[in-house]
């Protein structure tokens, strides 16, 4: 689970990462390019498990209000989608948003957003409904105004959280799975050691950016009592029969509480309608239940009447890390070299420039991290048989892309095989999904999970008993 | 010269089709697998009469070949060593049946491992593992007694939560609405009924209920789509059967549509 030449692969590093969801991983992607040395700890089996599992898809330009830190790291990372997916390696698509309003309470609280907007610096347009069916012709006819949100985008937060993984690893990061943390002692006022299920590490500064789990590391560090909780959101997955039609985002209107339901075209070609919401006690507690579905499609079809249950291909839920303070990104008010990273919703849209902040942070207090010309800045490209106009091509660099294992999606062998091999490589039937895309279709894996099982457990040195279906469970049970 | 037909699916259903209208017009038969029978099995004996047959009319077989996408008369064919664009006047896609899904079924509740479809259990137990020590065979669609059968020939209990399913060590009534307990791994399948439930102890649910139709050619995902034609049938079951059927829904289709050529 470690880099060829891991930079302080022994136990002593500069900075401990806790938690491999998307912000935990560009904290130490960005750290991995500077001279400092870094451990990401991630107490699943693998990367992405938690709330970044479960994403909305979307790289938002807004969440509101003005004037906050979250604001301004989200209007800090939008701008630079493009070039970071492209060195990354990660789908994303600007296509825009537009926000729905049906009826005239609704249109107030619009032009409430669109004044919020031009607060923020972010670009939106008041629309009449005529020009929102103009923008995206699916909308309901009962819409009486739109506000256009052209610079939000679609992403694979999978790929994305995956990717500043490998990053982190290619850059000598050492990543740890299946490390949950147990105890933090501090030697003295410079080191820390930081104890989890199979080892110990030492260090001099702890990111805590563990989600929900955020506020259990803060106790054990010494710092802050801080309050996490779940708050579950459940999500449909729609066929592509319905998806292709769909060109923009659709976004209910904002209230006072809720953000509501939204439709989301997603990179894979699928449309995801949600999240619910509904604070929890328990993280672990991922179930869907037939009311809230219903209700779930209910109200994504009073945007876009289109959507009807027949088009669902799957359902889930995932929960976020709601808290007493929705973002944190500051260091301990105890604990001097415990920065907290912990965002409740928007973990996507703001982890590049909330990345450059917790470097900018720590360097403050003291870290010694110089930007190293040798850090490599981008990944290696995966071409993708699904939307790759001229497949023929692709067969000089692997025959294997011939080989479709995935009928629903289009994903090859090729692409199996560089997921199991990455830097940060899928080691379950899940894992190979959230790095290519494999089972997202509409037969769910009918037709490609035995292919995907028995190539994860040769690349794993398992059977079709004990291969990893999940990052916790195996196909068998023995 | 015209473009031949292209059938994509060389089961009982494609060999059926596509040798029939062979009568009439040059035909391609392709499959993903690289070889003839599908969920019947390349090595049944009628399935070995059926290409045959196919090939004596001259069935161009195209095997280990995936269809992705089809429009304007080409369809993009994957081959471990090469993609092609074949043209085509029509497509007639026989690609079969899968398990309705957990979505299809709507089923919720926790989505751990142990779930999985009915294609995938024959697969993983046609390696002769044992995989769980009671499973719920859940529907009664063509996988269902493969799946039992292998399954308890290896030492698991089967639960089977259909209508028929007398191939069990027990069997339940499929109720109306079902949810999956379990957080790592399933441990209960929930059957609701109109005032209570049920928990039905497992360590797998094999989904194996309701065949729905595989539809994964880009350009032919629906009924309706110009110059496509779709024949996967739920019924018959039986390979003879299906290949017969396929064989007078070829014939039908060929008074409708013959003069094409």
């Amino acid at each position: 689970m470690v880099s060829a030449s891991p930079r302080g692969a022994g136990r002593n590093v500069d900075v401990v990462v806790i938690g491999g969801g998307v912000l935990g991983t560009a904290v130490a992607s960005r750290l991995s390019c500077t001279t400092a040395s870094v451990c990401l700890l991630e107490a699943e089996t693998d990367v992405c498990e938690g709330a970044s599992k479960g994403n909305a898809g979307t790289a938002v330009s807004y969440y509101g209000p003005p004037g906050t830190p979250e604001t301004d790291l989200i209007n800090r990372s939008c701008p630079g989608w493009e070039a970071l997916c492209e060195r990354l390696d990660v789908p994303y698509r600007r296509i825009g948003a537009v926000m729905v309003a049906l009826d005239e309470a609704e249109a107030g609280r619009l032009e409430s957003t669109a004044d919020e907007l031009r607060e923020a610096g972010v670009r939106g347009q008041l629309l009449g409904p005529a020009a929102v069916r103009g923008l995206e012709p699916l909308v309901t006819g009962r819409c009486v105004a739109g506000l256009s949100m052209p610079d939000e985008g679609v992403i694979d937060p999978m790929a994305l959280t995956v990717a500043y993984a490998n990053l982190a690893v290619t850059n000598g990061a050492v990543l740890r799975l299946g490390a949950w943390v147990t105890a933090v002692h501090h030697d003295d006022d410079v080191t820390s050691r930081v104890d989890f299920t199979g080892g110990s590490v030492r260090c001099r500064f702890i990111v805590n950016a563990a989600g929900v789990a955020a506020g259990a590391v803060s106790s054990m560090a010494g710092g802050e009592e801080m309050r996490y909780w779940p708050r579950k959101g459940q999500y449909a997955v729609l066929d592509r029969v319905f998806a292709q039609q769909l060109s923009r985002i659709v976004f209910c209107t904002h209230s006072a509480t809720t953000k509501g339901i939204n439709v989301v075209p997603t990179t894979h070609g699928s449309a995801l309608l949600g999240p619910t919401a509904a604070d929890l006690d328990d993280p672990d507690d991922k179930a869907t239940d037939e009311e809230t579905v219903a209700a779930l499609i209910d109200s994504a079809a009073r945007l876009v009447p289109a959507i009807s249950p027949d088009f669902v291909m799957k359902t889930f839920a995932a929960n976020r890390p709601a808290s007493d303070e929705q973002h944190r990104l500051r260091f301990d008010r105890q604990m001097p070299r415990l920065l907290h990273c912990t965002n409740r919703s928007a973990g996507v849209s703001i982890s590049p420039a909330a990345a450059e902040e917790a470097l900018a942070l720590l360097r403050q207090s003291g870290l010694d991290a110089q930007e190293r010309p040798d850090a490599v800045a981008a990944l290696p490209r995966m071409a993708r048989l699904r939307t790759e106009p001229e497949p023929q091509r692709l067969i000089e660099t692997d025959p294997l892309y011939g080989q479709v294992v995935c009928a629903c999606e289009h994903v090859s062998a090729a692409e199996i095989n560089r997921a199991l091999e990455m830097p940060v490589p899928a080691t379950s039937v899940d894992g190979v999904r959230k790095r290519t895309g494999a089972t997202y279709g509409r037969c769910q894996g009918a037709l490609c999970t035995a292919g995907i099982s028995f190539m994860t457990a040769l690349h794993t040195g398992t059977g079709p008993a004990s291969v990893r279906q999940t990052s916790r469970g195996t196909v068998g049970s023995r | 010269m015209t473009p031949p037909f292209l059938v994509v699916g060389a089961g009982p259903s494609g060999l059926g089709f596509a040798t029939e209208i062979a009568r009439q017009a040059p035909v391609v038969l392709l499959d993903r697998i690289p070889v003839t029978g599908g969920t019947a099995g390349w090595a049944d004996a009628r399935v070995r009469q059926f290409t045959a047959a196919a090939i004596r009319r001259r069935v161009q077989l195209r095997l280990g070949e995936s269809a992705l996408r089809w429009g304007n008369g080409l369809l993009l064919v994957a081959a471990p060593r090469r993609f092609e664009r074949i043209a085509g006047q029509h497509l007639i896609f026989a690609g079969g049946l899968r398990p309705a899904t957990a979505a299809n079924l709507h089923i919720t509740g926790d989505r751990p491992a142990g779930i999985l479809a009915g294609t995938v259990a024959e697969h993983l137990l046609a390696t002769g593992v044992k995989l769980w020590d009671t499973a719920v065979v859940l529907g009664d669609g063509p996988w269902a007694r493969t799946v039992a059968e292998r399954a308890r020939a290896l030492g698991t209990r089967i639960v089977a939560v259909a209508d028929g399913g007398n191939w069990g060590d027990e069997r339940l009534d499929r109720p109306d609405r079902l949810s999956v307990i379990g957080r790592d791994r399933v441990t209960h399948l929930r059957l609701h009924t109109s005032q209570s439930f049920i928990d039905v102890p497992c360590d797998a649910v094999v989904l194996a209920a309701d065949p729905k139709p595989n539809r994964n050619v880009d350009g032919a995902l629906v009924e309706g789509t110009p110059a496509v034609t779709f024949h996967q049938p739920v019924l018959p079951h039986a390979a003879a059967e299906r290949y017969e059927f396929a064989v007078q829904e070829a014939r039908k289709w060929l008074e409708v549509n013959g003069e094409t050529r």
